[in-house]
Parts: C-alpha cells; sequence; structure tokens
C-alpha cells in the first residue's frame, strides 16, 4: 500500500469547517481583483476631463492594472510558497489600499498609471494568487464548488461596485471616490485574515524519520527550484491548458467591451445597451457557483476537463451566433447565454489548473498562466476594435471571438481525451514500481490520479483524530 | 458667422396638414412639405408632429406658412388665425378658402430681436393647428449632476455647442449671485478660453464660496441660449469621515479574527497536549525542515 499521501502532497484539506470562511475571504479577494479595473471606468469622464487627458490615455489605466495583476503572477506564487497565503493577500490589501489613497491626490496622468495601475495591480495580483492558492489547500472533494463560489465574487463585486462608484461620484467627485474606494479595498485585510494557513497533521515517526534524511538532500535542490519554478512546462497537461486558455482569453473580453456599441449599431438605444451587459453579470454571479456544483459532482468530476471543453465550446457558439440576433430580445437572449458559458469558464479555469497540477504545483503554475495569459488579454480587444474598423461592422468580431474560443474549447476536448489515455497507461505502468520511489518522483507523478486516490480515502470520513485537530 | 444686413432674409416655412380618412380632425395627422427661393429652410414632417422647430441667428423676416388638406366636410370658408405664446395676434383673422382641395395661411413676421422669438401657432379654426417654436440654437449637453471639487484645487468648468449646430458668435459666463446673474471676466482667478463650438472655464483656488450655479451663454446677434451647472466645493473632511469608518471596521475586523483564531488555538493545543501521550514536539522540527510548508510555522510558538 503506498505511503499517504498527505505526507507527499502536503497537509491534507480540510473540505469544510472553517474552510468557507475561508472561502468567503477568496470570494472578496478574488471580486476586487477582477471587478476593480472594469469599475473604474466610471471614474474616467471626470478624470479626463479634470486633467485634461484624452480617451484613451485614460483608458491605459485599466489596461495598466490588469497587465500588472497578470504578469506579477510568477513573483506572487514565489511569495506565497514562502509565506503562506494570509500575508501575501493582507499586503496585497494594503497595496490596494494605499494605491487608491495616493491616486485621489494626483495631478498627472502619469502619476494615476504609477499609483493605480502599478501598485494597484501589484496590490490586486498578490490578492489573486493567493485566493486561489489558499482554495486548493483547504479544499479537494469539494474544491470545484469552492472555486465557483469564490470565482463568484467577480461578478458580484462589479454588480456591487458599479452603482456605488456612481453613487460616490456624485456627492464626492472622483477625487473622494478614490479615496473611499481605497478604504474599501482595505477589507480585503480582512479577508487576508480569515485566511487561516492549514495545520500540519501528526506524520506517523517512523515516515518522519525516514524522509528526513531524502528531505535534507532534496530540500536545496527545492529552493533553487521554488525561485524559478518552470518545472510545470514539462506536463504535458499544463501546456494543452495553456494553449486552450491563451485562445479563450484572446477572444473572451473582446465581446463584452463591444456589446454595447454593437447593441446601438442595431437600433437599440444607449440605456438598453448597457442593460445588456447588467443581464450578462447578473446571469455570471448565480451561474459560477451552480457550475461549481454540478462540477463537484460525483459523474463530473473526474471528467472535469471535459466539462471545461464544453464550456468554452458553448461560449464560443454563441458569439458566432450572435449576428444572427438584430432584435433586442434576442440580444437579451444572447446576453443570457453569454453569461451562462462565461460563468462556466471562469468557474472551472482554476479549477481545472489544480486538477492538473495538484496541490504542490498548482501556486507557480497559476503564477506561469497568469503571466503568459497577458498577452492575449491586452491583444484581443484591440484586434478585435481593429476588425472593427477596417470592416465597418461587428459580425467579424463576433465571428473572429466565437471561432478562436471553439477552436480552443474542440482543442482541448481532443487534447485531453488524448492526455486521460496517456495518464492511465502510464499509471498502470507505476503502480508496481510506487513503493521505491523517492518523494520527488512522486510529486511529479500525475498529480490527479493521486488526488483520485486522496478522494477515495478522505470521501468516508477522515479518521478521528483528524477532524479533531482541524476542528 | 458675420453680421448680416437685418431685412434681406427671407425664410418661408410650409406645412401641409392632411386629414386621416376615418379620423376627426383633432387626430388629425399633420405633415410638412418644403418649398422656398432663397435661403430657406426646408421642413419635411410627417406623422403626428404638432410642433416644428426653427433655430434663427440673426434677425429676419419670417415668412411662416401652413397647408392644411381638409377633411370629409369640404367647408367653403373657414377662419384661420395666428397666435404667439397661447394669445391671439391682434388683427391676425382671416377667412380661408379652399384652393386645389387645400387651405393656406401665411403670415410674414419681423423677427428682430429676443421677445420676437416664441411660441407661434397658425390655426384653422376647430380644424387643426400646427406650432412653430423659434429659438436659438439650443446647448444640447445638459450637466445634471453637480461637478464636485475641492478647497483649494482648480475646476473646469466646460459648455459645448453641437458641431453640426451653428457657431456661436461669442461664449459668456455667469455666476448665479442671489436672484441675480454676474457676470465672470477674466481675471487672476478666472481663466476664460472660448474655441468655437467650446468653452472653458477655470476657475482657480477654489473655495466653498465659489460653490453656486453657474452658467455659460452662448451668443447668437439675436439672442443667446445659455446651459447651467452646479459647482459644488467640499473639503477633504468629507469624503475623509467615510474613509476613517472603513478604516476602523477593517481595523476591528482584523484585529477581532486574529484574536479569536490565538485563543481558539490555544484551546486546541491544551486539548490535545492534554489527550495525546507524544507531545506535539515532533511537528515543529518537520516543520522546520520542510521550506515549503512553513505556512503553519508562524502560528505555532516554538
Amino acid at each position: 500500500m503506498p505511503p499517504a499521501p498527505a505526507d507527499v502532497l502536503g497537509p491534507k484539506p480540510v473540505d469544510g469547517g472553517w474552510g468557507w470562511m475561508v472561502v468567503l475571504g477568496a470570494h472578496i479577494s478574488i471580486g476586487f481583483a477582477y471587478s476593480t479595473p472594469k469599475a473604474l471606468s466610471i471614474f474616467f469622464k471626470p478624470i479626463k476631463e479634470d486633467l485634461g487627458a484624452s480617451y484613451s490615455e485614460i483608458a491605459w489605466i485599466s489596461s495598466i492594472m490588469l497587465a500588472v495583476m497578470y504578469a506579477g503572477g510568477p513573483v506572487s506564487s514565489v511569495l506565497v510558497r514562502r509565506f503562506g497565503s494570509r500575508p501575501v493577500v493582507m499586503v496585497g490589501g494594503l497595496m490596494c489600499g494605499v494605491s487608491m489613497v495616493t491616486a485621489s491626490f494626483g495631478s498627472s496622468i502619469v502619476y494615476l498609471y504609477l499609483c493605480i495601475g502599478i501598485i494597484g495591480g501589484w496590490g490586486l495580483c498578490f490578492n489573486l494568487n493567493a485566493s486561489l492558492t489558499i482554495i486548493s489547500k483547504y479544499f479537494l472533494a469539494k474544491r470545484p464548488l469552492a472555486n465557483g463560489l469564490a470565482m463568484a465574487g467577480s461578478p458580484v463585486f462589479l454588480c456591487f461596485l458599479a452603482p456605488v462608484n456612481q453613487y460616490l461620484l456624485g456627492h464626492f467627485g472622483w477625487r473622494g471616490s478614490l479615496l473611499i474606494l481605497g478604504g474599501m479595498m482595505l477589507n480585503c485585510c480582512v479577508a487576508g485574515a480569515v485566511m487561516r494557513p492549514v495545520t500540519q497533521h501528526s506524520a506517523p515517526p517512523k515516515e518522519v524519520d525516514q524522509s528526513n534524511n531524502t528531505k535534507s538532500k532534496g530540500s536545496r535542490l527545492k529552493k533553487v527550484k521554488t525561485f524559478a519554478d518552470l518545472s510545470s512546462f514539462k506536463d504535458p497537461g499544463f501546456i494543452i491548458y495553456l494553449v486552450g486558455n491563451v485562445m479563450f482569453i484572446f477572444g473572451a473580453y473582446a465581446p463584452i467591451v463591444f456589446l454595447s456599441a454593437y447593441a446601438v449599431s442595431r437600433g437599440v438605444e444607449e440605456y438598453s445597451a448597457a442593460y445588456l451587459l447588467s443581464v450578462m453579470g447578473f446571469v455570471d454571479m448565480f451561474v459560477r457557483p451552480l457550475t461549481g456544483l454540478v462540477a463537484n459532482s460525483k459523474w463530473v468530476r473526474p471528467r472535469i476537463q471535459y466539462l471545461f471543453s464544453f464550456a468554452m465550446v458553448f461560449n464560443g457558439t454563441f458569439h458566432l451566433l450572435c449576428p444572427l440576433m438584430r432584435t433586442y430580445p434576442l440580444l437579451v437572449a444572447y446576453a443570457v447565454f453569454f453569461g451562462v458559458g462565461f460563468g462556466m469558464v471562469f468557474a472551472l479555469i482554476f479549477e481545472c489548473l489544480m486538477d492538473l497540477m495538484g496541490n504542490q504545483r498548482f501556486p507557480s503554475a497559476v503564477g506561469l498562466v497568469t503571466i503568459i495569459e497577458c498577452f492575449p488579454m491586452l491583444l484581443g480587444p484591440p484586434a478585435a476594435g481593429l476588425l472593427v474598423d477596417i470592416f465597418d461592422d461587428y459580425k467579424y468580431l463576433f465571428f473572429m471571438c466565437g471561432g478562436v474560443i471553439t477552436t480552443g474549447g474542440l482543442f482541448l476536448f481532443v487534447m485531453n481525451v488524448y492526455n486521460y489515455n496517456r495518464l492511465e497507461k502510464a499509471n498502470r505502468g507505476k503502480d508496481t514500481e510506487q513503493n521505491q520511489n523517492t518523494v520527488e518522483n512522486q510529486e511529479q507523478a500525475s498529480s490527479s490520479e493521486a488526488q483520485m486516490e486522496l478522494m477515495n480515502t478522505a470521501q468516508p470520513e477522515p479518521e478521528p483524530e483528524h477532524t479533531k485537530e482541524t476542528r | 458667422m458675420e453680421l448680416l444686413p437685418i431685412n434681406i432674409l427671407l425664410m418661408l416655412a410650409t406645412c401641409r396638414l392632411t386629414s386621416s380618412e376615418t379620423v376627426g380632425p383633432t387626430l388629425t395627422p399633420l405633415t410638412l412639405a418644403s418649398a422656398l427661393p432663397t435661403n430657406s429652410t426646408r421642413v419635411h414632417l410627417t406623422g403626428e408632429n404638432k410642433v416644428e422647430n426653427v433655430e434663427l441667428l440673426n434677425p429676419v423676416n419670417l415668412s411662416l406658412e401652413c397647408i392644411w388638406t381638409g377633411n370629409q366636410d369640404k367647408q367653403p370658408s373657414i377662419t384661420g388665425y395666428w397666435r404667439k405664446g397661447g394669445e391671439e395676434i391682434q388683427d391676425s383673422r382671416v377667412p380661408v378658402a379652399p384652393e386645389n382641395q387645400q387651405y393656406r395661411l401665411q403670415r410674414v413676421f419681423n423677427i428682430v430681436s429676443e421677445e420676437h422669438l416664441g411660441n407661434y401657432t397658425c390655426v384653422f379654426e376647430n380644424e387643426a393647428e400646427l406650432d412653430f417654436i423659434l429659438a436659438v440654437p439650443q446647448i444640447g449637453e445638459k450637466r445634471e449632476k453637480p461637478i464636485i471639487s475641492y478647497v483649494g484645487d482648480f475646476v473646469v468648468l466646460t459648455c459645448k455647442m453641437e458641431e453640426k449646430k451653428p457657431v456661436p458668435r461669442t461664449w459668456n459666463w455667469f455666476k448665479t449671485n442671489g436672484t441675480d446673474k454676474e457676470q465672470i471676466f477674466e481675471a487672476q482667478r478666472y481663466n476664460i478660453i472660448v474655441n468655437g463650438h467650446k468653452t472653458k472655464l477655470k476657475v482657480k483656488d477654489v473655495s466653498e464660496a465659489d460653490s453656486g450655479v453657474y452658467h455659460c451663454a452662448a451668443v447668437y446677434n439675436i439672442s443667446t441660449s445659455t446651459s447651467k451647472m452646479h459647482l459644488k466645493v467640499i473639503t477633504i473632511w468629507e469624503p475623509l469621515k467615510p474613509f476613517l469608518g472603513i478604516l476602523v471596521e477593517v481595523v476591528i475586523l482584523v484585529t477581532a479574527i486574529l484574536i479569536y483564531e490565538r485563543s481558539h488555538s490555544k484551546k486546541k493545543e491544551a486539548e490535545a497536549n492534554g489527550r495525546n501521550a507524544d507531545p506535539k514536539n515532533t511537528q515543529p522540527q518537520v516543520e522546520d525542515d520542510e521550506a515549503e510548508e512553513n505556512t503553519s510555522v508562524r502560528q505555532r510558538k516554538t
């Protein structure tokens, strides 16, 4: 019988109890991370008037913030591995607060780039990365649900921040609003405070002595590896995931940016066009936890990568159908389905990475994923905008986005069939040698299979001493 | 636009009033057709329009014409007259006989100054009527929400006339003082920029006394068109109050959570120490060795 996977893969997940408080903290943290760059656009017009900048100069604030948030991933990963999630999220929250407060005193656009874009972006980066990591530490059996609930923070906070920002703008102007927004973002520190570090479980003393010897040799090697952990690239599953994701992100945001404009061009009045985005966001809010619930079910969980590919294809298909939606009711239907597809993908996007990489490799993997995703995210909307400018017709934008996303989804589906088969064959071979392998080799073993084992041992109520400790 | 000689321009606007086949005169849809010689304003209006907007910049002799196509009654003669601002214009009553099944009412108005602008109505007694609204080009963008600024800061107020509308001769700025409007002139604290369709008023070093309603006026030869905006100057203390409130809330919550956790883990340790034969001394050693797993080191006091 193989040694308890908990020794190899880290502390055993709690899957409940305080974990739900951690999910709440992650919900808040992720919520601010995704919704702040979008919600700031409400302040652009007054800032533009006061500072005398052009619209594109102002729009760069959000772009810089998003870019730094994604590009800072690897650094955030290193910090999380070193210090754990709690200090990182608390520092992130502090940075966000400071960024907004200092920005409120700004008198030049470059100053805003620095404060909101760079400092704010770093703060959000720490928030995002560390929150995702701690979920992977606290949950395994219920992890898809936890991820779905945490990721739902993005639409919930957007829904909440948009009217709040309008209200603040009307009463305090953009400077006062940024000041108060900074205060609100300090609540990420509260979110960080609940991210209690997971306690180590008592390992049987015999195992500890054995692994101690191998560890003193291996830990030096590990220290080098943690600083620049590119080992994820050796995993074919990771490469597949990355390619599919890049394609998704490239096509994902442009329809959001241009939906109102497209609706207006179809003769819908401006207010109703803006309402379409609210519909999408509202649907998104509920779809994310629901998807998490579905993904958690016994039948879907082992095939979660297929659900992810299905969600992408679903999303892409509706983008392809959008040019056929010429009337307002049809556009509302499109917005609803867009919300469903978008929510499904985002509920699963990090869950699938956790499923692929396992708890140990997830922090560095997510850092690598975000920094690579930076490029399609920044290039997607302008490329789509270019299409609109060249052809003077929105339908090509939707064809491109839908096409890229659907191709990505199909690619993921096909490659995952291949990858699952490969893993099955590999594990049948490994079963015979597993007991003699060193700790390092075991870490590189297919983590999804090891997770299945963990789950199988975790499904029935875990041993009494474990439960008592974690309560 | 330069000043033009006063009585040369002649503008004619005609409207054709058509009755529907089944509905009575009060629900008559009104249609307009064009027709003008020099410098005409062609207006095509179809459907239920009962109002026609006429933009005027300069003093002019304006000819307004209404054409009504009658209804089933085919009256031999109908009385037509004109109203200005709701009141009948004296000596404007004339009998109207149909020509080619159309009733035509026309009058030339001498529009010279601001009091001649307003609402003119041609009326076919008890049958149909149409409003003409004579006015200077209106400033489109209305700023309903107040502009907020902070004591000591500067603020820029802007006014814009739509590009497709005629350019104003100049722009003026006013501030409401009680019931009066006081004009603002270029001064140390005020900086006025006039740029064709746009104008900007920059107020430096604002104080709370600068709060109030400001008007920008687009000046045309015949009249001016104004738009107002509200400026509110507040001190830094206003947003600072909610900010400090939130700050206090965050500090309280963080402290409470950490205190709860500390007391909770002390309880757990006490329980565990009481129950287990081995004390949990092996644990801190294991944690020190594993560099990656030191998230829990912070919690234990070694």
